[in-house]
């Protein structure tokens, strides 16, 4: 069961490895992003002190770690997914002995590693960019980013697995893409979403990915309200589970191999 | 003048052949403008959480930024339209397709751009179009005149930069992410008020990759905010004119290196 686990993730990495040229100035448009938003965000605090609890230094040091968080977990199976729907080689990956989901959990996280090691020469650049110092809740940054990445890996399968019905996701990992990012608060802090807009941010589980990690790091979330973080992120895992379960039940009933 | 007539006729028709292309795949078109409105809206909806909380960025209103923000879009959607089959130009090179395209009596940068249709950029173009209408200032006339030719000078801008970035895959190197890296710029930093910017990233985006100039002079000219300028005004009332000037330039460097395209044979 390890073993070819292991083997998926080696590809994962490989993959995210292979594609360096792209990777590369995936990472300067990463470093432009948290530039501009360092600007803007400075331009728009112009000498305030604390806004929605938050100061301009803690600000900034949130984007960047939202935006680092961001880059290094983006979900790359619904594309994977994809393309083998699209080409009938799904079947390969359906035949194997070891199950279609785990095989895709596996690709995703040894993509993200990739991600990681990739990033690394960056983190130095982003740091400084965007002014981060060490936090005082690791173990609260820790947890909720490792739960907040299980969820977001559940999410990216939901995807996938809809391809299965739908035969083509890239429109769909797109806008999931842009809604994800949006509502993660790699742009604005959960807290500065007005009225309704700021109660469904609160309530989706995208926020797991950017927002409450990175409010931890910065101290902006803290004491009891972590703990309710991780308790809310370890429920939405099992109702993620519970859901994936019950849909990949269909889906693999569905399965359509194209070609031949 | 004939020959340019000639031009202009055939690329119409060839676009034509190319919208009924991608008229075919009616669901996968709907799809492509949707996400364009969702993505360049999720862009704006930054601006507009942010300005709830704070009323000005960099001195600026909400309204004015969205005219900057509309004028932008418009100018990009503008460009990318007829210029997104430079996308495929290394495809083009690499595979020998180039080959063809120069043997056919008709320029070969109007042929590629005829290529296809960027049908997916109408998103693009809806959503800067309604941000536009919806903030513009009340303007005269002649500043409606100024409004059409920013954007597009603007358009042009982005274009220039584009096709002179392009014109170095005609010699076997591959620029596909580079210019991805200068479209993400100037969609990024092009959208905003450029005093938010501090002097030497400013000078930057002004100067050495010209992002002011498609929309944030123009708009800062039809706002009545020249003052704010790093330009003296009579150069950002004649905004537009460096879009054209840029893309001679452009083109003329495109020729040079069509000059020196060497196939690779296959």
């Amino acid at each position: 069961m390890i073993r070819p686990l292991a083997g998926m993730a080696r590809i994962g990495l490989r993959f995210q490895l292979a594609y360096r040229s792209d990777v590369i100035m995936s990472v300067l448009a990463l470093v432009a992003q948290v530039f501009l938003l360092r600007m803007v965000w400075t331009s728009l605090y112009g000498g305030q002190g604390q806004t929605r609890g938050l100061s301009l230094e803690a600000l900034l040091a949130y984007l960047s770690l939202a935006n680092l968080q961001a880059f290094a977990t983006s979900p790359i199976i619904p594309r994977i997914t994809h393309f083998r729907i699209r080409t009938g080689t799904v079947f390969f990956d359906l035949s194997r002995p070891t199950g279609y989901l785990p095989q895709m959990a596996a690709f995703q996280a040894g993509h993200t590693a990739g991600g990681l090691l990739m990033l690394a020469p960056a983190v130095p650049v982003v740091l400084l960019v965007g002014t981060i110092t060490p936090t005082a809740h690791p173990v609260g940054y820790a947890a909720t980013l490792a739960l907040g990445y299980v969820i977001s890996l559940m999410m990216s399968l939901l995807i996938c697995v809809i391809g299965f019905w739908t035969l083509e996701t890239g429109a769909i990992s797109l806008l999931y893409r842009l809604v994800s990012h949006f509502f993660a608060g790699t742009m604005v802090p959960l807290s500065f979403f007005p009225g309704a807009l700021g109660v469904l941010a609160d309530a989706l589980p995208f926020k797991y990915m950017g927002y409450v990690p990175a409010a931890v790091y910065v101290g902006h979330i803290s004491g009891g309200e972590i703990g309710r973080a991780v308790a809310v992120e370890v429920a939405w895992i099992a109702a993620l589970a519970v859901l994936l379960w019950a849909v990949w039940r269909r889906a693999h009933r569905r399965v359509v191999i194209q070609g031949g | 003048m004939a020959e340019v007539l000639r031009t202009l006729r055939l690329y119409g028709r060839l676009q034509r052949a190319a919208a009924r292309g991608a008229l075919q795949y009616r669901l996968n078109l709907l799809i492509g403008v949707v996400t364009g409105v969702v993505y360049q809206g999720s862009g704006f909806a930054f601006v507009w959480v942010v300005m709830h909380t704070f009323p000005s960025m960099g001195g600026w209103s909400l309204r004015e930024v969205a005219f900057l923000y509309g004028l932008r879009l418009t100018a990009h959607a503008l460009y990318v339209l007829p210029f997104s089959s430079l996308i495929g130009l290394e495809w083009l090179v690499r595979e020998g397709e180039l080959d063809r395209v120069l043997l056919r009596p008709l320029n070969p940068l109007v042929q590629i751009m005829a290529k296809r249709l960027g049908v997916g950029q109408v998103g693009d173009l809806l959503a800067g179009v309604v941000l536009l209408v919806i903030a513009v200032p009340p303007l005269n006339p002649g500043m409606i005149l100024f409004c059409l030719a920013a954007v597009v000078g603007g358009a042009l801008v982005e274009a220039a930069v584009s096709l002179a970035l392009a014109s170095l895959s005609l010699r076997a190197l591959n620029t596909l992410a580079l210019r991805a890296f200068a479209d993400d710029l100037f969609s990024k930093f092009g959208s905003y008020p450029m005093g938010v910017f501090g002097g030497a990233a400013r000078w930057a985006l002004t100067f050495v990759l010209p992002v002011a100039f498609v929309a944030y002079v123009p708009a800062s000219v039809l706002l009545d905010r020249t003052g704010e300028l790093i330009v003296p005004a009579p150069v950002a009332c004649g905004s537009p004119l460096l879009g054209v000037a840029l893309f001679a330039l452009a083109y003329r460097v495109w020729r040079r290196q069509l000059r020196h395209y060497q196939s690779t044979g296959s």
